[in-house]
C-alpha cells in the first residue's frame, strides 16, 4: 500500500542494517508504523537525516507492506518546534508513552491528533505538568483504557467536588475517607474530565494517579523517562 | 563458503565491523588469506588483547587499559573544564579539531528513554562527583544537536549548576562552506534564534 504525504511525527529512530535508520512513527491514519529509512545514515544523506527527527511535523511517502514501512519520501510541514529545556525532555516522555502504550499499525486518528496539539502546548510556560495530564488522559482514551472521572464506580453516582475518591484501575473511583493512602479529590477528577487546570495539588494528584493506571496498563513495568523527568524536576 | 567452515566464521565474524556486508567480508578474508598472513596474525593477535583489556577509564569513562586512562592522569591539562561528549569518537573529533586542553567526560550515550538510557547508564551520579571534587569551573557541554543530545543537555547543564559549575554549550549553526538553501529547516531555525552581535 502506497500512503502519500501521510501527516506523521517521528517517535524515535534507531541505527538499522549498515546505513539506514528504523523508524518508530506515529502516523494520522496508520498509527505507529515501524518505518525503514534507506541509506539515511550516509554522509550525503545527512540533510535527510536531520529532517527525521522527532517533535517535527512531517509529510511521508510510505510503501506499506508486511510489519514494516519504508521511506519514500519526506517533507517536513510547517515550522519546526523548537522543544527546549524540560519541555524536550517531556516530549521524550510522551514518545516513550505512545510506543509503549501503543501497537504498530493500529489506526487511532484521536491519539495523532492529540498528540499534534499537545507538542506545541509543552513549550507553554509554567503549565508542563498539567500538558503531560491532558495528553495521558487522551492517550489512555484513545486506547481503549478511558478513565472514568464523572462517576463513582459500583454506585454511578456523580462524583462530588469535595468528595475524596480512591480510583480502582479498571473500575473507577471510589468513596473514601479523607485521610486514607492514594486518595484523589473529587474537584480535581472533575476537573481532567472538563479539561480545567486544578491547583498545583490536584495536578500533582493527578500524576500519581496517572502512574498508576499507566504502570498497571504496562504490566507493572516502569517508563524510563520516570527517572529522567523525576531526577530534572526535582532540581528545580 | 565451500570445502572450508573455517574461512566461512571468518567471513561471518568480519560481518560485525560497521559497514561490511557479506561482499566486502568476503574480500577481506580472501585478503588476508592471500597476502598479509603475518599481518592477518598481527591483527587477530591485538584484537584478542584489545577486547580483552581495554575497558573504561574509571575518570572519565574513555576507553583505556589503566584505571585511568593517559589524558586523565596528563598534569598539563587543564583541570578547571571539562568537556563532556556522547561518544570516544565525538572525543577524538574535539582532538583532532581545537586546542582544546582540558579535561573530558564521557556519557556512551545520550539520555534516550525508548533505548532504556538515563542517567545511571550516562554516569552521571559519576559526573556529579567529579563537579564536586570543586576544581572544575566550566562544564563544556558538547553532546549531538539532536533532540535526545539537546534533550541530555538541558539535563547536565541542570545537574552543572547544582554543584556550581558554569555550563557552557558548542554553538550550532551553518557549516562553513555552506549555502543557507541547503541547510535543513531546523539548522537554519536554530542558527537564526541564536545569532550573534557582529562587533
Ligand atoms: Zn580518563
Amino acid at each position: 500500500m502506497l500512503l502519500d504525504q501521510q501527516p506523521a511525527y517521528v517517535l524515535h529512530a534507531r541505527p538499522y542494517r549498515e546505513t539506514s535508520l528504523l523508524l518508530e512513527c506515529l502516523t494520522r491514519d496508520h498509527g505507529r508504523l515501524g518505518v525503514v529509512a534507506r541509506g539515511v545514515r550516509r554522509e550525503r544523506a545527512r540533510l535527510q537525516r536531520a529532517q527525521l527527527e522527532p517533535f517535527q511535523p512531517l509529510a511521508l511517502d510510505l510503501l506499506l507492506r508486511g510489519e514494516l514501512a519504508t521511506l519514500r519520501g519526506v517533507e517536513p510541514v510547517g515550522m519546526p518546534l523548537r522543544l527546549a529545556g524540560d519541555a524536550g525532555l517531556a516530549g521524550l516522555y510522551l514518545n516513550e508513552l505512545v510506543v509503549r502504550l501503543t501497537g504498530r499499525q493500529d489506526p487511532q486518528p484521536d491519539l495523532f491528533e492529540a498528540y499534534d496539539r499537545t507538542l506545541p502546548r509543552l513549550a507553554e510556560e509554567g503549565t508542563l505538568a498539567w500538558q503531560l495530564r491532558r495528553f495521558e488522559r487522551d492517550l489512555l482514551a484513545s486506547v481503549g483504557y478511558a478513565l472514568q472521572l464523572e462517576t463513582e464506580a459500583d454506585s454511578g453516582e456523580p462524583i462530588m467536588p469535595e468528595g475524596w475518591y480512591r480510583y480502582q484501575v479498571e473500575h473507577g473511583p471510589v468513596a473514601c475517607t479523607a485521610g486514607a493512602a492514594r486518595v484523589i479529590r473529587g474537584a480535581d477528577l472533575l476537573a481532567l474530565a472538563a479539561d480545567q487546570r486544578p491547583d498545583a495539588a490536584g495536578v500533582a494528584a493527578l500524576r500519581r494517579l496517572m502512574r498508576e493506571v499507566i504502570r498497571f496498563h504496562l504490566g507493572g513495568a516502569e517508563l524510563h523517562a520516570w527517572r529522567v523527568l523525576a531526577a530534572a524536576m526535582s532540581r528545580r | 563458503m565451500p570445502g572450508s567452515p573455517l574461512l566461512a566464521d571468518l567471513i561471518e565474524a568480519l560481518r560485525c565491523l560497521p559497514g561490511v556486508g557479506g561482499k566486502s567480508a568476503q574480500r577481506m578474508a580472501f585478503h588476508l588469506l592471500e597476502r598479509e598472513r603475518t599481518r592477518g596474525l598481527k591483527l587477530a593477535g591485538v584484537l584478542r588483547e584489545a577486547m580483552e583489556r581495554i575497558g573504561n577509564c574509571t575518570r572519565c569513562r574513555n576507553f583505556s587499559e589503566e584505571p585511568v586512562c593517559a589524558l586523565c592522569a596528563n598534569a598539563s591539562r587543564d583541570r578547571q573544564v571539562l568537556c563532556v561528549v556522547e561518544s570516544p569518537t565525538d572525543l577524538a573529533a574535539i582532538e583532532q579539531a581545537t586546542g582544546y586542553r582540558g579535561q573530558y567526560f564521557v556519557l556512551l550515550g545520550r539520555l534516550s528513554p525508548l533505548d532504556g538510557l538515563g542517567p545511571e547508564e550516562l554516569g552521571l551520579a559519576q559526573l556529579s562527583a567529579r563537579l564536586g571534587e570543586g576544581e572544575i569551573e566550566e562544564m563544556i557541554i558538547a553532546t549531538n544537536p539532536t533532540v535526545e543530545g539537546e534533550a541530555t543537555a538541558h539535563y547536565l547543564a541542570q545537574l552543572a549548576r547544582a554543584g556550581g559549575v558554569k555550563p557552557t554549550r558548542l554553538a550550532h549553526g551553518v557549516p562553513l562552506g555552506g549555502e543557507l538553501e541547503y541547510v535543513d529547516r531546523g539548522t537554519l531555525a536554530h542558527a537564526f534564534g541564536s545569532r550573534q552581535a557582529l562587533e
